[in-house]
């Protein structure tokens, strides 16, 4: 036990250190990711100064913009760059194999790694974040109460899980293709569109919101932040919150019966 | 085999179109030899331009339906603002055509020594680094810009277009995307300094985030000033305010002033980055064998 | 094209060919010196951490103080172990980098400003290092390096034809460059830097990775056109057997300074202490005391090995040839391989003891400036 904890401390400062190598890259990084959100106030206050009574689709200017700050927020922690083809890469060299005898597993050791540069990144990265906040603190409509809270924080966490077992399970599908790529930049399209990373959700008009409202995407970028605002109504709150669980878990149980059908076909050919 | 002594008789300095020529023709059979790829990077591009047109439909269509009639975002009607997108278009077409791969292998160049050869050859090492990967699935995005503009200059109410015009546009565009260009190069330049720096890849795209909007939208006691900065200091709004403008309002009076400038800035721009190249070129250090 | 021109250091103009001087050398280094920092990365999160704050360098001297004179048509090896700073010479003289302090001129031009002039009459191949297109069939590569220095179409296909010939890869050049093997890729590479007539080649380990034949036939070939062409060769190896095979001077270089400078025979008269000394005893009776005249290397009854000091081997062969009933004998150098590896090692400890009184003056240096 103790053996497998200093295995998994070795590997995450690996991580780190590894993330932490290139320093000119990591505090520039950092702070660049707020540049958009300029241009994202300054378009919106245009696209409402011309709006007869100051709000669409329910939202005002101030939440609009909170929105946005949020779903940074959100998507700082569902957002797993390079995961899906690292894993689908991995697979097509082979560095696969070394899982095969190693004491940790592909999904394991992916978990590890991500969970490792995240709290680095968002470590260093809480100073700028806090600090646009804080500047910002006007546009939010205040603190939520306890429940909203409680809700928004949980789903944080379901967000890196979704996101991160999503991702896995799309990377996997590389025992099976080589096009994964294709897949990918599908799933990124669609990602973008509908996960409310561009616009919030409620933008978009009718048969489509409700598809959309079924799908597990919006949970990545959207949810959370209308969580925080409150834009979902006390009775659906933690019906959504179930159906979050539901398709994390989902995914979970997809990437396992992938990751295990995919080792079995490729020692079927020999390695 | 012939032994001779001097061969410089036999050699000359390049035709840089014969360059340029080779370059595109070289590029265009690699990217046939990857034809999934071609075809994977066309319908991404496409499919951010709609995305992004997709967008602002929504948008105008709940302008529209909130407001009073008079949809628009700081002073550029619909169709106007799709004369904008489609310029935003036509210039990314451009820019990733000829320069982005370039620019975006320039820090391998750099980290795998390749830079060394490119150092040999007897041409102009900017030339040879910012154009040898000609990127041909930028055309669709051209096209679909082409497209956008048919579409929507029609649609734009009491506009009447003169000749000068479709003169002024593409000198415009062909300006815009030398500006974004020599930003391009001049970060590019840096990655010989500072060795790997997906961040300063970042950098370009989140400063040339600001030039796709109508520099009207900055406006305020902190869009004023950053209104100036980014049209007089790192002259982006020039990129795509100044065409779109020359096409979908011509008579807005403000400008004709910064069209003029916008030459000064497009030269400047050159200038500067020329400048910040040759200075990285002497500094270099060479990856270790 | 709008060009700005960056002042760079040791300027001084090529001599005009008509003026009467002694013929020039083509080329002339004069204390060639060549430093860079690389910084330390250390272990551990903690140390990671102030890494983004503050950064430890220290100074690596890769040339340190280099004087060399190659004539027309020589064909000069550089030897030396890793890091010895071969490379970073011939990037010198290619114009690549620029030197820290000293002068070179090749051709009586200054490298490092890159002339388009010099850059057409010289050429440079790295070892598994690829100028070509990779995705791109080699012929496709040809055509764009004919463009670039403006070579005249007749000559082009005159010279490309000699040389895929010369080297008899005709049916590889429309296969991509990527599916060939490393030895028809470096046939590639070599026929591309050549294509240019150049009149200066320079050679950094160009059969490093490759199989014993292939390496074979760029010997025989590098040979053969240098006979036929004349021109001034620079190469560097590991190999013994390129050497050997191609160069009667070789330049050895180790710790950033050149150490010989002739002929490779010369080198064994000047750096090795020893010679071996075989003996073949007669009875099956073999001394047990054979280590009094030196480092017995090898014992196989009847035969033993013994190294020898030089200035002892007269007296030992006396002794041995009086004192015991001797089949047979022979004195001979050690292999040159042996010497020369000696060498290294001993260049690299010395390297050592020196780097370690740079790292100190190093961290003093950091402490005083306060930052990077």
């Amino acid at each position: 036990m103790l053996a497998r904890a200093q295995i998994w401390w070795t590997i995450f400062t690996m991580c780190v250190a590894e993330r932490l190598a290139y320093r000119g890259d990591f505090v520039l990084g950092t702070t660049m990711r707020f540049l958009p959100m300029i241009t994202q106030i300054f378009l919106w206050t245009a696209v409402f100064a011309s709006s007869g009574n100051g709000t669409m689709v329910g939202f005002t200017r101030n939440d609009i913009v909170a929105y946005y700050l949020l779903t940074m927020v959100a998507r700082a922690f569902s957002s797993m760059p390079g995961l899906a083809s690292g894993i689908a890469g991995q697979i097509r060299n082979g560095e696969i194999k070394k899982f095969l005898i190693q004491p940790i597993d592909l999904i394991g050791f992916s978990l590890l790694a991500r969970m490792g540069h995240k709290l680095v990144y968002y470590g260093v990265a809480i100073g700028p974040f806090a600090f646009v906040f804080w500047l910002c603190r006007d546009y939010f409509p205040g603190w939520p109460p306890g429940e909203y809270m409680a809700a928004f924080l949980l789903s944080l966490v379901l967000s890196f899980l979704l996101g991160f077992f999503l991702e896995a399970s799309l990377g996997l599908a590389g025992f099976w293709t080589l096009e994964i790529s294709s897949l990918l930049f599908v799933y990124m399209l669609f990602n973008f569109f509908f996960s409310g990373h561009m616009f919030p959700l409620e933008i978009l008009p009718e048969p489509w919101r409700t598809w959309v409202g079924w799908m597990p995407l919006k949970y990545l970028a959207y949810f959370p932040a209308a969580v925080f605002l409150q834009k979902i109504p006390a009775d659906q709150l933690w019906q959504e919150m179930v159906l979050m669980a539901a398709w994390t878990l989902f995914f979970v149980f997809l990437s396992r019966r992938l990751m295990h059908a995919g080792f079995r076909r490729y020692s079927g050919y020999g390695g | 085999m012939k032994a001779t002594l001097r061969n410089r008789s036999t050699m000359h300095r390049p035709n840089y179109l014969a360059v340029f020529w080779m370059f595109a023709r070289n590029s265009l059979i690699r990217d046939m030899t990857f034809r999934a790829n071609y075809i994977i990077e066309v319908v991404f591009g496409l499919s951010w331009a709609l995305m992004n047109l997709g967008f602002y439909t929504l948008i105008y269509r709940l302008m529209y339906a909130d407001g009073d009639g008079h949809a628009n975002i700081a002073g550029w009607s619909q169709y106007e603002f799709f004369v904008f997108i489609a310029t935003t278009i036509l210039v990314n077409s451009f820019v990733e055509g000829f320069f982005m791969a370039n620019a975006e292998e320039l820090s391998e160049l750099t980290r795998t020594g390749g830079l060394d050869f490119a150092l040999l050859k007897p041409i102009d090492t900017q030339f040879l680094v910012s154009l040898q990967r000609i990127n041909w699935s930028a055309i669709p995005k051209l096209l679909l810009a082409l497209a956008l503009l048919a579409y929507s200059i029609p649609r734009i109410e009491g506009l009447t277009l003169h000749p000068i015009q479709f003169l002024l546009y593409p000198l415009y565009v062909i300006m815009g995307t030398l500006i974004l260009y020599s930003v391009m190069i001049g970060l590019a330049a840096t990655s010989i300094w500072l060795g790997r720096n997906q961040s300063l890849y970042d950098f370009w795209f989140y400063i040339t985030n600001f030039s796709r909007y109508p520099m009207e939208i900055y406006e305020g006691s902190f869009g004023s000033p950053l209104r100036f900065v980014f049209t007089y200091l790192i002259p982006i709004l020039v990129v795509i305010n100044v065409p779109a403008a020359t096409l979908a309002k011509p008579l807005s009076a403000t400008n004709w002033p910064l069209a003029g400038f916008a030459v000064i800035a497009t030269i400047g721009s050159l200038a500067i980055s020329r400048w910040i190249f040759q200075r990285a070129l002497a500094s270099y250090r060479s990856a270790s064998s | 094209m709008i060009g700005v021109r960056v002042h760079l250091p040791a300027l001084s103009p090529p001599l005009p060919a008509a003026y009467n001087l002694p013929p020039m050398s083509v080329i002339e280094i004069r204390g060639l010196k060549k430093s860079y920092r690389v910084y330390q990365k250390k272990e551990g999160l903690l140390a990671s951490l102030s890494g983004l704050f503050h950064r430890e360098y220290r100074e690596v001297n890769a040339v340190k103080g280099i004087d060399l004179t190659v004539e027309k048509g020589e064909f000069v090896a550089f030897l030396g172990p890793n890091g010895a700073g071969k490379t970073t010479t011939l990037k010198l003289l290619s114009g690549v980098i620029t030197p820290t302090a000293g002068e070179a001129r090749v051709l009586g031009y200054v490298p490092w400003e890159r002339e388009n002039d010099y850059r057409r009459r010289f050429a440079l191949v790295m070892g598994q290092k690829n100028q070509l297109w990779w995705d791109l069939p080699a012929q496709e590569s040809f055509q764009l390096h004919q463009k670039i220095y403006g070579i005249d179409p007749a000559s082009f296909k005159q010279t490309k034809d000699e040389l895929v010939d010369l080297l008899g890869v005709g049916k590889l050049l429309a296969q991509p460059v990527r599916e060939l093997s490393l030895g028809e890729r470096m046939k590639m590479e070599l026929i591309a830097a050549l294509l240019h007539s150049p009149e200066v080649l320079f050679l950094d380990e160009p059969t490093i990775g490759l199989d014993v034949v292939a390496q074979h036939n760029i010997q025989k070939f590098l040979k053969h056109y240098q006979q036929v062409r004349g021109i001034t060769i620079l190469l560097t190896s590991h190999y013994m057997k390129d050497i050997a095979a191609l160069c009667k001077r070789v330049v050895i270089i180790a710790g950033g300074e050149i150490v010989h400078d002739g002929s490779l025979d010369a080198v064994i008269d000047r750096f090795s202490d020893y010679k071996i000394l075989t003996v073949d005893f007669a009875d099956d009776r073999m001394p047990s005391d054979l280590a009094r005249f030196g480092e017995v290397r090898e014992i196989a009854p009847p035969r033993a090995k013994i190294e020898v000091d030089r200035n002892q081997i007269a007296s030992v062969l006396t002794n041995v040839l009086s004192n015991y009933s001797i089949l047979d004998v022979s004195v001979e150098d050690p292999p040159l391989e042996e010497v020369i590896a000696s060498l290294f090692a001993l260049t690299e400890k010395q390297q050592h003891e020196s780097s370690d009184a740079s790292i100190a003056t190093a961290a003093a240096n950091v402490a005083a400036a306060g930052k990077n």
